[in-house]
């Protein structure tokens, strides 16, 4: 990982000055905008693939066991090499792949043995692989930071400030051993803990340690007073680079294996018979959503990662029936959402309402005390945003939403009604009722309904020339009698005939 | 177990698909007992039995897309995996999501994706054999239509070219004619003539008692064992069908109304 941001960075220093990157990255809504995004491009990738097989809900399992994945991982390192790794350490998103793995697994054993429905079985290995990572982190790994509110909401506000510092110049590390005339070393006693006892008690045994031996990064020796000479620095927040490499990940597997995927989501029986292990893609499916979960879950915590996993993709299908396209547009949704989200965190619904304003005014009417300075979670409003670009697919898309398949329906309805009563005028036209059966003015009674519906329906036939209405008499013309001809061939047979007409 | 002795391309270059001593099992419920079947290269073969009896079992259970509890299977003699290539198959059509976002070209090109490997895109020449696949199914002017815009029997038509663009020797259909319209269902079995014309074998699960006889060659009837096989002249014969659907008649006249309504 490490690495990898010295090469960005000295790629991007090809482009910027080395003030310029820091300024910029130590801008708050930077660095969570693009770590927002990324976390959304890389959900609604793999999310797209959940929806279109049916276990989006798999997102949200994955995303709380992964915690479990996490602190094993955290458990053992520290067990066998006294390390305490953060996490972006590969063997901390290893212990996370290998937890969402196994929640798959789980599922598909409670459900395999027939006596328990799918979501049901979901809902049974989550919690229970997230309980006993609750209880693990409570239990055993007290020091770790992994409160409540980074298990709720995640601290994608503060990612700038958890750096790397990449040193350009006047690098100079430092290492301070205990007998360093820089060391600071101090009595500290070994058993008044275990003993309970005071340091004063007579029983206290004593050693002396050192407090600030180690190894010192360049930017860590200038900050501690050991060097003189300012050494030249990048701070490159981690979780940039984290999200990067998954979403990295992420699209390079969609690319490369494009056609598995969408073959094994559309016919995993043909799949399978065709020899691409359809099995093995689902548990690679599986990899890469733990992979985006345990890099989002420090971002924006389990609960919300995964509407960045089912909102755009949820819009997008509404708004196209095209694969690639759905993967473009829900990454472009999700981006959109991250980007829109953080605005709103700071009071701004997408430059156009400042909610602050809003408060203002409330306080002015109503005389509320309220606190005008709005400052809330950047993770759900990121989600809000996104949820307010599916809403807007859900209503306005031009073939799937609310208004369009209200007014195609209204539409058929009407044309139906048209069809209704030019067929009844054409079955009962010079037959002996015929003056009773088609008089303008009373024809509402046969149909059972509003005189105003018949009206504005005679109307309209009227005016496309399919009627004519005389001394309130409704007759078909030419026009019409052959229209009603063509309704009766076409729709009033069966549908093979209708086919063979295609 | 005869294969055994010989496993030499002479021995089987007229056996299309045999399979020995087969059992498929649900929770130690037999969906097909100990099976033995030999259908020859170049027959247009139904495989027929009541509701339950195993026929989708069977054709699955030949391509190990489910466990087999016992038994062999091969193709031209050889296991299903070294020859993938020479068998198409036809899902039953109500087994996908056909609200899926794609076209009925890039269904059809899915047929291609076994000869193209991991990891290969399909191309233009992809892109023709699919057209030239759908044209033979009367869809060509579907192509970029959206799948969920078919009707049941157009979607039919469409795996059915799914499996044609496979190019294979031996076709496995899993109820092909369930639920079309007569079209589809003409469609199909034109397709399927020509295909053993051009010394294809094809076995199709099917349940229509009535129009067997005029579209088939080659008859399985099956009820949890093989309780006949053979040239349906001599196969197809009352006896055979009474001891297959245990005397279930209505079932028997249900078929006759259907094929006169046909006729009308």
């Amino acid at each position: 990982m490490f690495q990898l941001e010295e090469f960005i960075i000295q790629f991007l220093l090809n482009f910027v000055a080395r003030e310029d990157l820091n300024a910029f990255l130590r801008n708050p809504q930077h660095t969570a905008t693009i770590v927002g995004s990324l976390i959304a491009v890389s959900g609604a990738l793999l999310g797209t693939f959940l929806l279109l097989r049916g276990m989006s809900l798999t997102s949200d399992a994955i995303s709380h066991t992964v915690l479990l994945g996490i602190v094993v991982a955290f458990i053992l390192m520290g067990s066998l090499f006294g390390q305490h790794p953060d996490l972006s350490s590969g063997w901390l998103i290893v212990g996370a792949a290998a937890a969402g793995v196994a929640t798959v697994l789980l599922t598909e054993l409670i459900y395999r043995s027939g006596l328990v429905k799918q979501d049901a079985a979901l809902g049974l290995a989550f919690p229970l692989l997230f309980a006993i990572a609750v209880i693990l982190v409570s239990r055993v790994v007290s020091d770790v930071h992994l409160d409540e509110d980074a298990v709720m909401v995640g601290e994608i506000g503060v990612a700038w400030a958890n750096t790397n510092s990449h040193c350009l110049s006047g690098c100079e590390s430092v290492t301070i051993t205990p007998d360093d005339p820089r060391a600071e070393m101090t009595r500290q006693c070994t058993n008044c803990r275990n003993l309970g006892i005071s340091p004063r008690d007579d029983k206290a045994e004593f050693t002396t340690i050192c407090t600030n031996c180690g190894d010192y990064s360049p930017a860590q020796a200038w900050q501690a007073g050991f060097t003189r000479q300012e050494p030249v620095l990048v701070f490159w927040p981690k979780s940039i680079t984290v999200m990067a490499v998954m979403t990295l990940l992420t699209l390079l597997a969609i690319v490369l294996f494009y056609k598995e995927l969408k073959l094994s989501t559309f016919d995993p029986t043909l799949a399978a018979a065709l020899g691409f292990r359809p099995t093995l893609l689902h548990y690679g499916l599986m990899v890469l959503v733990s992979l985006v979960a345990v890099g989002a879950f420090d971002a924006v915590g389990s609960i919300l990662v995964v509407a960045f996993f089912i909102i755009p993709p949820a819009a997008a299908y509404l708004l196209t029936d095209r694969l690639p396209r759905m993967l473009l547009y829900s990454s472009l949704i999700g981006a959109a959402g991250a980007y829109s989200g953080y605005d709103l965190a700071r009071g701004n619904l997408l430059g156009v309402v400042h909610l602050s304003d809003i408060l203002a005014a409330f306080n002015n009417l109503f005389g509320l005390g309220l606190s005008e300075q709005w400052d809330s979670s950047i993770s759900a409003s990121m989600v809000l945003m996104t949820f307010l670009f599916f809403l807007a697919a859900w209503v306005f898309s031009p073939k799937y939403g609310l208004v369009s398949t209200m007014l195609r329906r209204r539409n058929q309805r009407r044309s139906f009604d048209d069809q209704v009563v030019l067929g009844h005028i054409h079955r009962h036209q010079g037959r002996a009722a015929e003056s009773d059966e088609l008089t303008a003015s009373t024809l509402y009674r046969h149909f059972r309904w509003s005189p105003a519906k018949m009206e504005r329906t005679l109307r309209q036939l009227a005016a496309r020339n399919l009627v004519q209405i005389e001394a309130d008499q409704v007759s078909l013309t030419d026009h019409g009698e052959t229209h009603a001809h063509q309704f009766r061939q076409t729709q009033l047979t069966n549908e093979s005939v209708g086919e063979l007409s295609t | 177990m005869s294969v055994l002795s010989g496993n030499g391309p002479h021995d089987d270059a007229n056996t299309a698909l045999e399979i020995d001593d087969l059992t498929v099992a649900y929770n130690s419920k037999p969906a097909i007992w100990d099976i033995d079947l030999r259908v020859p290269e170049g027959v247009l073969m139904a495989v027929i039995g009541p509701n339950g009896a195993g026929k989708s079992t069977l054709i699955k259970a030949a391509l190990k897309l489910i466990p087999r509890a016992a038994g062999t299977v091969q193709f031209y003699g050889q296991p299903y995996e070294h020859v993938r290539g020479l068998v198409g198959y036809v899902p039953q059509r109500g087994s996908v999501d056909w609200d899926f976002p794609t076209t009925v070209l890039d269904v059809v090109s899915m047929g291609l994706y076994g000869r193209l490997g991991w990891i290969r895109r399909p191309g233009q020449s992809e892109r023709e054999s699919a057209l030239h696949a759908l044209e033979q199914v009367g869809m060509q002017d579907f192509a970029d239509r959206q799948i969920s815009q078919l009707s049941g029997g157009q979607q039919q038509r469409t795996f059915l070219a799914r499996a044609l663009v496979q190019d294979a020797r031996i076709y496995l259909m899993d109820e092909p004619f369930a639920a079309v319209d007569a079209v589809t269902e003409r469609a199909i079995i034109t397709i399927m003539r020509e295909l053993r014309a051009r010394g294809k074998t094809v076995v199709v699960v099917h349940h229509d008692l009535q129009t067997a006889p005029e579209y088939f060659d080659w008859v399985t009837l099956l009820n949890v064992e093989i309780v006949a096989t053979g040239p349906i002249a001599t196969t197809f014969t009352p006896e055979n069908l009474r001891r297959t659907y245990g005397g279930r008649v209505a079932y028997l006249q249900e078929g006759q109304q259907i094929a006169g309504l046909e006729k009308e």
